[in-house]
């Protein structure tokens, strides 16, 4: 963290503390455990929405469950305060669980929709199970705050107990996303199939964010019913996951710092604009909108940016595994009643390039996408080595030892060279950028290389993964000749090192050379496959791909 | 000599303002939200009295809107209890009501509100004066003019999922049952739903004698309008909301054939009088028509600056004051039945199908006993 950075937080810390002690009564320590609460939420919200760009709808369900637990918990099992956050804390996140696993494998907007249908489920049962609700009334009665027998009094005391476990949040939320954990999800999030791809186990990241927030969304929820002593369907309604995504949003959604940002001004700014009497609503709207037009990164983005630690180790990329060769047999692919692949085998040894070719729709890209995992071949078999990775996650593809690029890069803009590469695992960065003509701008961000810079980038972070076969989708588009004569020298050295490579690309003058082999596709059909020398005079090539022999 | 007279001078201009400081009356009431119709409506009456009567009494008023969550309304109130008020107008909706409560009694400040939510003087809260008359007194009125006066003997009832729907809701179906005409059929409806022929087509098939509503106003009129629009005549006794003229002007005159409703009060309906009066001062000062609500509202306030009148200072003077007299206001005599209920009467207003303005049909006095 910067120095700047940190003295800014000091200094606002230290202002709220003395606001809060010395000059807010108890109206405005009301508010302050108001915004400590949402805050709370908030910062579990930030970590679906914010960190994993996941619209979840539910968080608003999870805070109300919250406060309904702990209410009934209080209510009608007698149990104190410890408990009851507890039960508020356990339950959402036992919900979660439970719908994590068909909800999270869909995708943008079905799983805001899927979470939009369970909140909408909560809401209903809250409103109609009245034995247990208490129905629209809801449950009122709620105690305060007791801890070992010492009261937390309304007041200066409620409020510093709501903040200190505000601080305790985001040491958890910090713990959860600290150092290069923060970089594969922040991978994950702009670049899924390539974080796939490169082996970053994104279910088990986002199954333990959708479950964090729904225990940070249940927590601040059980102590929403202790600190207002009623809990009805309100606490259940759109209006709580609208005011967290404006929080979230306005605050700044990269950093747990925004929550809290976002918080505090959205629970104070209906405050301050009460004197506007009718027209205060008005003056609130017109403050949020200036609030999205002129901070596009939130609050937190007038904070000094904050760097992530590097880590110290200056790891050599490991060796690529010279015993183990890609078999690809008999391989079929359809698309509905198209087959984009029919009974295709190739191999791939250690040491060696093939060049895979043909025309546009030919099944290149469907070939690479079964080798990664990206899609399941209908039949056939995939092995690396002694490994049948057929129907095999890409993640789990990607640590065996095969890595793949893309036609168009698949890369995290907001991360630096070097992150981008501390992403996938602690490497020598610095020589592994400088190996693919990168070396002068780790400290760069990803997002403003050319295209031809980007792809050098995504070989480069397949190296960092180890990957003993790379398939390189299109590497040399967009690459001026120079680019390109680098780029070669760098693969046939990959090659001498041990790595297979497989090379698709319509760059002839670039793969011919390069290749020891190329396979040539046509309609999902290999159509020809032997040395470059063969291909060109191959009339089935000729014929499918080339329309007259390149030599 | 000149000193000497000037700061006599001074300390009597001193005095002077002392003695004619303001007390604020917090007025904490919805105004956005679902129930912003009906927030409105309160807001203006306790505006209207405090600032006819109350002047004389040094009262003025200070509006906040609670919105419609509980934490909105706590929030309001801990900030009006920082000017220390005697009393507070407090919001309609009982939720809010509920987390209000505990924090009035912890500041001992009373409550004047107009909600019908049952609960908020069953909690043995001494802070709480309700000035509408509660379910056990409107659903009352309205069961037994569709029994007693329109012959029900089916009746059919649509409510709200809200605290206010679902109170209702249990009153009338006890009501109607102790009357010998139990339900045919009964379904909870939501605030956002707008579509009610489902709702009505289920309903029809259990082939009802009369609908009874206990509806909010926008619901109340889309059910209104659905059932006329697709020929369903049934004779319709609506809860408080129909009697709104808010809610009339949803709906072309002609639908309002054959639907009555209940009320605490119907101002529109009364051609000469105080509360004529006060209808055409309301309508002056804010340009709408006024309704039940907003004269109960008013009669509340009227019953604080009353008690101020009779010498009431502090909180607790006022709170026992209220509970301890009773109040002639313009639509009834208000009276603490010991809990805080302190309205007893209701009526029945009716449309003729010709006009929005109804009719009183029917009234019911005292109907819980308790004054």
């Amino acid at each position: 963290m910067s120095d700047r950075r940190s003295l800014l937080l000091l200094v606002g810390g230290a202002a709220l503390t003395v606001y809060a002690v010395a000059f807010a009564g108890s109206y405005g320590h009301d508010v302050l455990t108001r915004a400590g609460i949402y805050a709370i939420a908030a910062i579990g919200y930030q970590l679906v929405f914010g960190r994993l760009g996941a619209l979840s709808l539910a968080q608003g369900c999870f805070f109300g469950l919250g406060a309904y637990a702990a209410a009934l918990t209080a209510l009608d099992l007698g149990f104190g305060f410890p408990f009851t956050v507890i039960a508020g804390t356990a339950l959402p996140v036992l919900l979660a669980a439970l719908i994590a696993i068909p909800v999270l494998r869909l995708a943008s907007h079905y799983f805001a929709l899927a979470t939009l249908g369970i909140a909408q489920l909560t809401l209903l049962a809250a409103i109609n199970w009245t034995e247990v609700t208490g129905g629209a009334n809801g449950l009122f009665g709620i105690p305060q705050i007791s801890i070992a027998g010492l009261q937390i009094g309304f007041g200066l005391p409620l409020t510093a107990f709501v903040w200190t476990c505000v601080a305790v949040s985001l040491w958890i939320s910090h713990r959860l996303t600290a150092g290069r954990r923060s970089l594969a999800v922040e991978t994950l999030r702009a670049a899924p199939s390539a974080a796939a791809a490169l082996g970053i186990d994104g279910a088990a990241i986002r199954f333990r964010f959708f479950l964090a927030s729904a225990g940070f969304g249940g927590f601040a929820g059980a102590l929403q019913a202790h600190a207002v002593g009623v809990v009805s369907p309100d606490v259940l309604s759109f209006h709580i996951l609208v005011l967290l995504l404006a929080m979230t949003v306005i605050g700044g959604r990269d950093s747990p710092l925004g929550a809290v940002l976002g918080a505090l001004l959205l629970v104070h700014l209906p405050e301050w604009f009460r004197d506007f009497a009718d027209y205060y609503l008005v003056a609130y709207g017109a403050a949020l909108l200036g609030a999205i037009i002129f901070l596009p990164n939130g609050l937190a983005g007038l904070l000094p940016e904050r760097r992530t630690p590097r880590s110290e180790a200056k790891l050599p990329a490991p060796h690529p595994r010279r015993d183990a060769a890609l078999s690809v047999e008999h391989v079929t692919k359809h698309f509905g009643g198209v087959a984009a692949l029919d009974d295709v085998s190739i191999s791939v040894a250690p040491g060696e390039i093939v060049g895979l070719i043909g025309p546009n729709g030919s099944g290149k890209t469907t070939l690479v996408n079964l080798i990664s995992g990206i899609e399941k071949p209908g039949s056939g078999r995939i092995h690396f080595g002694n490994e049948d990775l057929t129907g095999r996650s890409p993640e789990r593809i990607a640590r065996t030892g095969i890595v793949r690029t893309f036609q168009h890069p698949q890369i995290a803009p907001g991360l630096t060279l070097g992150d981008s590469l501390e992403a996938v695992g602690p490497c020598d960065t610095e020589a592994l950028l400088a190996r693919v003509g990168l070396g002068e701008r780790a400290g760069d961000l990803a997002g403003s290389l050319p295209p031809a810079a980007q792809k050098r980038l995504e070989i480069a972070r397949a190296l960092a993964t180890g990957a003993s076969l790379l398939a390189l989708d299109e590497p040399a588009a967009g690459m001026n000749d120079i680019e390109r004569a680098d780029l070669a020298q760098l693969l046939k050295a990959l090659a001498a090192e041990g790595h297979a490579i497989l090379l698709v690309d319509h760059a002839m003058d670039f793969l011919l050379p390069l290749a020891d082999r190329v396979v040539c596709l046509s309609a999902g059909r290999i159509v020809a496959e032997g040395t470059p020398k063969e291909i060109v005079q191959d009339p089935r090539a000729i014929r499918a791909y080339f329309g007259e022999s390149p030599l | 000599m000149f000193l000497k007279k000037t700061a006599i001078a001074l300390a009597a201009i001193l005095a002077a303002a002392g003695a004619a400081r303001a007390e604020t009356v917090p007025v904490l009431v919805p105004i956005t939200g679902f129930l912003s119709l009906e927030g409105t409506s309160q807001r203006n009456g306790a505006v209207m009295a405090i600032d006819k009567l109350g002047a004389a009494e040094g009262l003025e008023t200070e509006v906040t809107d609670t919105g419609t969550t509980p934490e909105g309304a706590v929030t309001a109130l801990r900030r009006a209890l920082a000017g220390e008020p005697s009393a507070a107008i407090s919001s309609m909706l009982g939720t809010q009501m509920l987390a209000m409560i505990p924090i009035a009694d912890r500041a001992g400040v009373p409550l004047l509100t107009v909600s019908g939510t049952a609960k908020i003087t069953e909690l043995g809260s001494a802070n709480v004066f309700r000035f509408f008359p509660g379910d056990s007194v409107v659903k009352v009125a309205q069961a037994r003019y569709a029994v007693e006066k329109l012959g029900a003997k089916r009746p059919a009832l649509l409510y709200q999922t809200t605290a206010y729907g679902q109170s209702g809701a249990a009153h009338l179906k006890k009501i109607l049952s102790g009357l010998g005409a139990p339900l045919v059929f009964e379904e909870a409806v939501d605030i956002s739903v707008k579509d009610m022929l489902p709702v009505l087509t289920r309903m029809q098939a259990a082939d009802p004698d009369i609908l009874l509503l206990h509806l909010h106003s926008g619901s109340t009129a889309l059910v209104i309008r659905q059932a006329r629009e697709s020929g369903n005549m049934l004779p319709v006794v609506a809860g408080s909301a129909m009697h709104q003229p808010t809610t009339a002007a949803l709906l072309e005159a002609s639908q309002l054939k054959g639907v009555c409703a209940e009320s605490a009060s119907s101002p529109i309906s009364e051609a000469a009088g105080p509360v004529a009066d006060f209808t055409a001062e309301y309508r002056e000062r804010f340009g709408i028509e006024p309704d039940a609500f907003a004269l109960a509202q008013y009669d509340g306030a009227a019953m604080l600056v009353a008690a101020k009148a009779a010498g009431a200072k502090s909180a607790a003077e006022v709170r026992d004051w209220l509970a301890a007299n009773s109040f002639d206001g313009l639509a009834m005599t208000y009276k603490s039945d010991g809990t805080g209920n302190m309205a007893h009467d209701a009526v029945v207003v009716c449309y003729d199908g010709k006009s929005r303005v109804p009719a009183i049909a029917s009234r019911y006095e005292n109907v819980d006993g308790s004054n």
